[in-house]
């Protein structure tokens, strides 16, 4: 019983960082309609600044500068806000796919430079020797677990208080209104380019929460935590659980991380021995076989967006 | 009798026909254990070289049943597939150690999945890790810093064992400088700096170390910056793929044939795809060729199971890892922990123990001299088996060369011979 309830503490940890992930690229991608293909990058930018930051000295590495945890945390997310400034500056007068290839790319460099500069982040090796906030206090048993979680469930829980208010403000009206004819919202006297970037970077900057997060809990981030099945992830549960809705990004990254570990934990049991060889490749096609059929049968997800008219012209129907 | 007597007088029935049902049923299993120890597993299983790794630990599962289980139970693997992604990889394992309450988890593969498991979850959950095939000296570091507590092992011969042998292969042939070409991940980086400072202890000048980054069209680049500094002889810590690409351009911009290899492109496509004829004077080196008849009892074992020779990458590593875990829980006895299952690690590697052979017959005779509070040398798919204070373990190891067949032994380096070496350089 007590194995039960740690495991879905552990779990609910991971879905909830992977949570707040989704909610920053509903920001990008479900308000404003930035399709940010390198979700990875800010992640991982927050994973690793937080870690650089926070972490003891390494032989011949740039970091360790052991900063109080909260200040490494704000500051991965500081790291991850910066890269996409520069990076949004560079690209977001490009739309749809054109960004979401540039941003792919910027990902992919991302992982390549963390991959060949040992002096910053480990190379490949990863970057370890991080020491988890009040382990000392709490030892890293189940007690520390739940506070963890806790934690998490408190960022989580503003993260999305914060997008809800975000978004019903005169200035989610303005990341809508780009969304749907950026040229309508220009002739309104607003200025897209600098509204597009300001949501980037804020999307992003909720990115490198959700990666600092996700390499405090392990205490140890290397560039296998960055490759594009990340970015694949988060798009998937996004797109399950509805773009443009809070609710369904928290809910989409619940659904999609519950489905990948059940289904293994599922075919890893259930399975006869000859199919256990195989439930990896099982499961990507049933994993797989859920997205198609979202797209094919509820493109919207499963909670989509509510427009919401805030000044009525007309009256309702 | 009323009603409800009735019912109980049924169900009581019911469940004494279970129990003679089941008794019956578990008589006529093989190994007629009445318990099961569950043993996790988190594998490769989706990436077509890691499916072998994993048939071989069931195979030494399966043997171990057939010598009647571990401490008087059957041995079930729980295995999971790690998709070589560390978030999988961990949540895997630590449903493992806390739904199915394993106390000896295999695995993982890559260094990248290996070290958050045991960050997170095996270190924490006081659980045996055992890893067949990651190779980053990180864990190295990690364990002289007293962070695994003793519960990480692995069963995969560092990276100095193959650099310390490829640098006295230079040094033999009376190579004076030498230019680099490494794949870029962690074994390629890790085999880089060490060879390089090994190449230095034997006073033999690096004239430069170019990464090789996987799956580029052309490598030229990469060669004429490790051509510019004119060396004797070129060191290659490649795979087959990339590997062939780069020694193409190299020998085609005229660089020397002086080569020196890791055992990685021991392979014959490579030397087909390369040319014979331009690697006659290319040495290579490899560690996993024990001179012991355990390790041919391996293969011999091995290719009975599955029809084929074992040549898949650390197929006789995940062997040795599973069976030495066995090995360990039977010492440790019955409902053991992680940590007490570590501690009995060395009593099964002992050098001065009674030799035991790697298959049901050498683990029946193992739990004997157990019993007797003796200790085992276990003579496994990769040799003696040694774990430094580390985890780590050493090698013997072998010089080859291309031959018209497939590859043929220069030299042989056995485990005395290696660690001598490795110890003069330092």
């Amino acid at each position: 019983m007590i194995g039960l309830v740690s495991y879905l503490v552990f779990f609910a940890t991971v879905a909830s960082i992977l949570a707040i992930a989704v909610l920053g690229l509903n920001l990008q991608w479900g308000n404003t309609g930035l399709f940010n293909g390198g979700v990875v990058a800010f992640f991982g930018a927050g994973a690793y600044g937080t870690l650089i930051l926070g972490g003891v000295p390494q032989d011949g590495q740039l970091g360790g500068f052991g900063l109080f945890y909260p200040l490494a945390l704000l500051g991965g997310m500081a790291t991850a806000g910066l890269l996409a400034w520069g990076v949004g500056i560079l690209t977001l007068r490009l739309r749809h796919d054109y960004l979401a290839i540039s941003t792919f790319g910027i990902a992919v460099a991302f992982e390549n430079l963390m991959r060949n500069a040992q002096w910053l982040g480990g190379g490949a090796q990863g970057l370890r020797g991080f020491e988890r906030p009040l382990r000392a206090v709490l030892g890293d048993g189940f007690l520390y677990n739940i506070l963890f979680l806790l934690c998490v469930l408190v960022l989580m829980v503003l993260t999305y208080r914060f997008l809800e208010t975000l978004v019903a403000s005169p200035f989610g009206r303005q990341l809508r209104a780009i969304r749907e004819d950026e040229t309508a919202a220009r002739s309104l006297g607003k200025i897209p380019a600098r509204i597009r970037l300001t949501a980037f970077v804020t999307g992003s900057v909720i990115l490198g929460l959700a990666g600092g997060l996700y390499g405090t809990f392990y205490a140890f981030v290397s560039p296998q935590d960055i490759l594009p099945t990340l970015t694949f992830q988060i798009w998937a549960m996004l797109i399950v659980g509805g773009a443009g809705n809070n609710k369904g990004a928290v809910l989409g990254a619940f659904l999609i991380w519950g489905a990948w570990t059940a289904s293994g934990w599922a075919l890893s049991r259930f399975a006869p021995i000859e199919a256990q060889l195989y439930t990896g490749s099982i499961q990507y096609i049933l994993i797989g076989l859920v997205i198609v059929g979202m797209l094919l049968w509820r493109p919207q997800g499963l909670l989509p967006e509510r427009l919401v008219v805030s000044q009525s012209g007309r009256t309702k129907t | 009798m009323g009603v409800r007597n009735m019912k109980r007088c049924n169900r009581m029935m019911v469940s004494t026909l279970g129990v003679a049902m089941g008794l019956a049923l578990s008589a006529g299993a093989a190994a007629a254990q009445d318990c099961t120890t569950k043993i996790g597993a988190v594998l490769p299983t989706s990436v077509d070289w890691g499916r072998p790794i994993a048939e071989t630990a069931q195979f030494v599962v399966d043997q171990v049943n057939e010598a009647g289980g571990v401490a008087g139970c059957n041995v079930e693997m729980v295995l999971r597939d790690s998709q070589v992604d560390p978030k999988i990889g961990v949540d895997a394992a630590k449903a493992l150690v806390d739904l199915d309450g394993v106390q000896v988890l295999l695995g993982a593969v890559s260094s990248g999945v290996s070290m958050p498991i045991l960050t997170s979850v095996t270190v924490p959950g006081n659980v045996l890790q055992m890893s067949c095939c990651s190779s980053s000296t990180a864990f190295t570091k990690l364990a002289e810093e007293g962070k695994t507590k003793g519960l990480f092992f692995r069963t995969f011969a560092t990276t100095g064992v193959q650099a310390a042998v490829g640098a006295k292969v230079a040094k033999d042939q009376g190579y004076k400088s030498v230019a680099i070409l490494y794949k870029n991940d962690d074994w390629g980086q890790d085999l880089q700096n060490l060879i390089a400072k090994d190449f230095e202890a034997l006073g033999i000048t690096v004239t430069s170390a170019t990464a090789i980054n996987d799956g580029q069209p052309s490598y030229r680049a990469e060669v004429t910056s490790a051509l510019s500094g004119n060396p004797d002889a070129l060191y290659l810590g490649l795979y087959p793929n990339e590997g062939t690409a780069a020694v193409r351009e190299w020998l085609s911009l005229g660089g020397t044939q002086h080569m020196i290899m890791a055992n990685s492109l021991k392979s014959n496509e490579f030397r087909d795809n390369v040319g014979l004829q331009y690697l006659g004077k290319t040495f290579g080196t490899d560690t996993a060729s024990p001179r012991v008849a355990s390790a041919d009892s391996f293969v011999a074992a091995y290719e009975a199971k599955f029809g084929g020779a074992p040549n898949g990458p650390g197929l006789a590593n995940s062997y040795d890892a599973t069976m030495i875990a066995l090995l360990a829980m039977e010492a440790a006895g019955k409902d053991a922990t992680g940590d007490q299952i570590a501690a009995q690690v060395a009593r099964v590697t002992d050098p001065a123990g009674t030799p035991v052979t790697a298959d049901a017959a050498g683990f029946a005779a193992a739990r004997d001299v157990l019993a007797g509070g003796g200790n085992v040398m276990y003579q496994g798919a990769t040799g003696n088996v040694r774990f430094d204070a580390n985890g780590d373990v050493s090698a013997p190891a072998v010089v080859w060369k291309f031959s018209e067949e497939s590859v043929e032994e220069v030299e042989y380096m056995s485990l005395t011979d290696v660690d001598d070496f490795i110890a003069s350089l330092k």
